[in-house]
């Protein structure tokens, strides 16, 4: 690869020769011709020089552990001194996870569950404050700087002491703490305000479900709000002097205006929110996938990883070609 | 329009441009603002006469007009003490578990327990902070993530530009498969590829050639000791080495590396292609076109990813845990805080968080430390950068 980048390199220039002077260098060229490499191809061959580096630390870090781990969920493995002994077993360490298993499917279920119900709520959420973090008031940029620290923070283990869940005999701080001024009791206490009485417990509990991970919530939208923020900024002024001419009210503007142009973004971040969410460490799956490597199974272990992560891409794979449906593009 | 030809020797200069137009464009909107409130203003006023003269006409605004106008000026006054609101208790809770870990990390232990406590100890001791400095060496255990940090960093940001070059530049076959793998990379997380990983390093034989080293009665191999397994085949450990993270780092596979060629491909792509065309026709070569025109242009880029990638190493502490056992990162110390506490604070007593708390929100404190500070100070490269790196669009 090297030697050809070399040689290119060299004849690159030669093409560069002023245009005015083709005619007098015609036959030159038609002398070089037999050595040259076709333009196009010359650029292909660039362009795998750029990625030669990409190339091999994708086969040895990524694509041949993924395929190791693939072939380890297809056995029983045995760890000894200075290798992993492999037995091939089939496809049974899958059946176990999912028929033998109990604390698997219901993690799986928990996760989807999760994600489910925490997505959609995320994603309005992230609308919701972009929208209000892109209009001009005092203190904007603090503002804006504070929803993104959580970006800064809550991918590192602080999140797990302050989420209390680094040990689970009562641990007084941070969300525990803050998530009971929202717990069951004040949803209730809002709807019999409301005068709302005899409403079903089930939406009394998603209500209180959702308001007491209002601080999860908050802390898992930074980036989501970051992309928002940016597709707000790229609505065109023409559009916005039309609607306000027509006389559009803020909540029109909104519905017509500002959803279809931040539509595109939507995806992304839908997407993006759903692999966060099933990526996350501590996620229930992950947590289990962790907990049978560390006792050394790990052909059952990269069996639930994979069995979990072929879950995640077909979910991907519904919610993308649905959503996109909606999805305005500006042609 | 700039042609190409102009643009050439303009090419560093291209992103200042743009903002210029963007400020342009907020003055504009500004003026028009200005110009609307102003008409406005003369039309309720024509109108008033009008009504004193009695002469309503079609030039005057009707009612509709008027009462649409005073619901906007309404909603105007209005809205800003809501969004004032909404947001304030917002960053409340953004902020809460950072108050919290200030307020607890300078009180001393035993007013944990006291209810006449909340947020304002009655006295600030620097004890905690010092017993927690302590207990995670924390001298030397920053110094060496540092270390490691900006090693990686600098590493993961320079490949992945190239790379990101590459997949947004030229077209060649397999690239739609590659930059499939590049998702891919993205998606998996890494507790599936960890496992295998964790075997190549611990029984590294360097494609063999730790394996004709020992044959010719070497016994060590770049400063560590050689071993052998079972079957008779030659391995060296790179358990708790650095190496294991600057290798992917420098192969285009750190943490997140995968996010960061998506990025600056995103970003290449968005660049006029007149740029590179004019460099081609100044008899530059793809090399020389990328490092001098290319890599000037995305200096904001650069710093945006460069800055998460440090956060994301300064984070990280699930592949590091995985690699190394006595070579520690401020994310690891902190990971284990909690059972050194016991060891040196209560004598290998098994003790309850609920007694650790100063302790633990003081190490919390110490590890969020850097991090924080360099966001205070760059923290617009962080909010602002994300989007103009082209993550976007």
């Amino acid at each position: 690869m090297a030697e050809t980048a070399v040689k290119t390199a060299e004849e690159v220039k030669a093409p560069k020769a002023p245009k005015a002077a083709k005619v007098e260098k015609a036959p030159k060229e038609k002398k070089a011709k037999g050595l040259r490499i076709p333009y196009e191809r010359r650029k292909a061959l660039y362009g795998y020089g750029f990625l030669s580096i990409w190339i091999l630390g994708t086969i040895y870090f990524f694509l041949r552990p993924l395929l190791v781990s693939l072939w380890y969920s297809l056995n029983v493995t045995e760890v000894t001194l200075g290798e992993m002994k492999t037995q091939f077993a089939g496809i049974q360490n899958y059946i176990d996870a999912f028929r033998k298993d109990t604390d698997y499917t219901e993690a799986l279920l928990a996760v989807l569950k999760d994600t489910l119900w925490r997505t959609p709520l995320i994603i309005i959420f992230a609308i919701f404050i972009a929208v209000i973090l892109n209009q001009k008031f005092k203190g904007r940029t603090f503002a804006r700087a504070v929803f993104f620290l959580p970006v800064i923070i809550a991918t590192g283990p602080v999140i797990t002491i302050i989420n209390g869940d680094m040990d689970t005999s009562g641990y007084s701080g941070g969300a525990d703490q803050f998530s009971t001024m929202f717990e069951t009791d004040m949803a209730g206490a809002l709807l019999n305000f409301l005068g709302v009485y005899n409403i079903s417990d089930q939406v009394t509990e998603i209500i209180s479900l959702m308001t007491s991970d209002i601080f999860n919530l908050v802390w898992s939208t930074g980036i989501q709000i970051i992309i928002f923020l940016a597709a707000l900024q790229g609505i065109p002024v023409s559009a916005k002097e039309a609607a306000s001419i027509e006389g559009a009210t803020a909540w029109e503007f909104f519905w017509k205006i500002t959803l279809p142009y931040i539509s595109p973004m939507i995806v992304v971040n839908l997407v993006y929110t759903i692999v966060d969410s099933f990526v996350a460490p501590n996620n229930a799956v992950m947590t289990l996938v962790l907990q049978e490597a560390s006792a050394w199974n790990h052909g059952y272990s990269a069996a639930m990883a994979w069995a979990y992560f072929l879950i995640v891409i077909l979910a991907l794979c519904i919610v993308f070609p649905i959503v996109n449906k909606f999805v305005y593009y500006e042609v | 329009m700039a042609t190409a030809k102009e643009k050439a020797p303009k090419a560093p200069k291209a992103p200042k441009v743009k903002k210029q137009k963007e400020i342009s464009q907020s003055k504009i909107e500004r003026e028009f603002e200005k110009e609307r409130a102003a008409h406005l203003k003369a039309k309720r006023a024509a109108y008033k006469a009008a009504k004193k003269a009695g002469t309503l006409d079609d030039r005057q605004l009707t009612s509709e007009h008027l009462g649409y106008l005073r619901r906007k000026a309404i909603f105007n006054k209005v809205w800003p003490i809501f969004r004032f609101l909404i947001l304030f208790g917002l960053c409340f809770v953004i902020l809460y578990p950072l108050i919290y870990m200030v307020s607890t990390a300078f009180r001393p232990s035993v007013q944990m327990t006291d209810p006449s406590v909340i947020w304002l100890p009655k006295s600030l001791t620097l004890s905690n902070i010092i017993d927690t400095w302590e207990t995670m060496d924390f001298g030397p255990t920053l110094l060496n993530t540092i270390l490691l940090n900006l090693v990686c960093s600098l590493l993961s940001v320079g490949v992945c530009a190239i790379t990101g070059y590459g997949f947004a530049r030229f077209d060649f076959k397999g690239k739609a498969l590659m930059f499939g793998i590049v998702i891919m990379q993205i998606i998996v997380p890494p507790q599936i590829t960890v496992i295998p990983l964790y075997l190549q390093w611990a029984f590294f034989d360097c494609f063999g050639l730790v394996d004709v080293l020992a044959s010719a009665g070497a016994t060590t191999f770049m400063g560590i000791k050689i071993l052998t397994n079972a079957s008779g085949g030659h391995y060296v450990s790179l358990i708790d080495n650095p190496i294991v993270m600057y290798a992917p780092a420098i192969f285009v596979n750190g943490i997140k590396s995968g996010l960061f060629v998506f990025i600056f491909r995103q970003f290449f792509k968005g660049l006029p292609k007149e740029l590179e065309d004019a460099a081609y026709l100044d008899g530059c070569g793809p090399i020389k076109t990328f490092l001098k025109v290319m890599v000037p242009n995305a200096s904001s880029s650069f710093l945006t990813v460069f800055l998460f990638s440090i956060v994301w190493y300064w984070n990280d502490y699930y592949v590091s845990s995985t690699f190394f056992i006595s070579n520690h990162t401020v994310a690891l110390a902190l990971q284990k805080l909690s059972a050194t506490l016991d060891q040196t604070l209560f004598n290998g007593a098994q003790v309850g968080t609920r007694k650790k708390i100063v302790w633990l929100e003081s190490g919390c404190l110490l590890t969020i430390a850097p991090i924080l500070v360099m966001y205070v100070f760059l923290q617009k490269h962080f909010t602002e950068g994300l989007a103009r790196s082209g993550l976007v669009g």
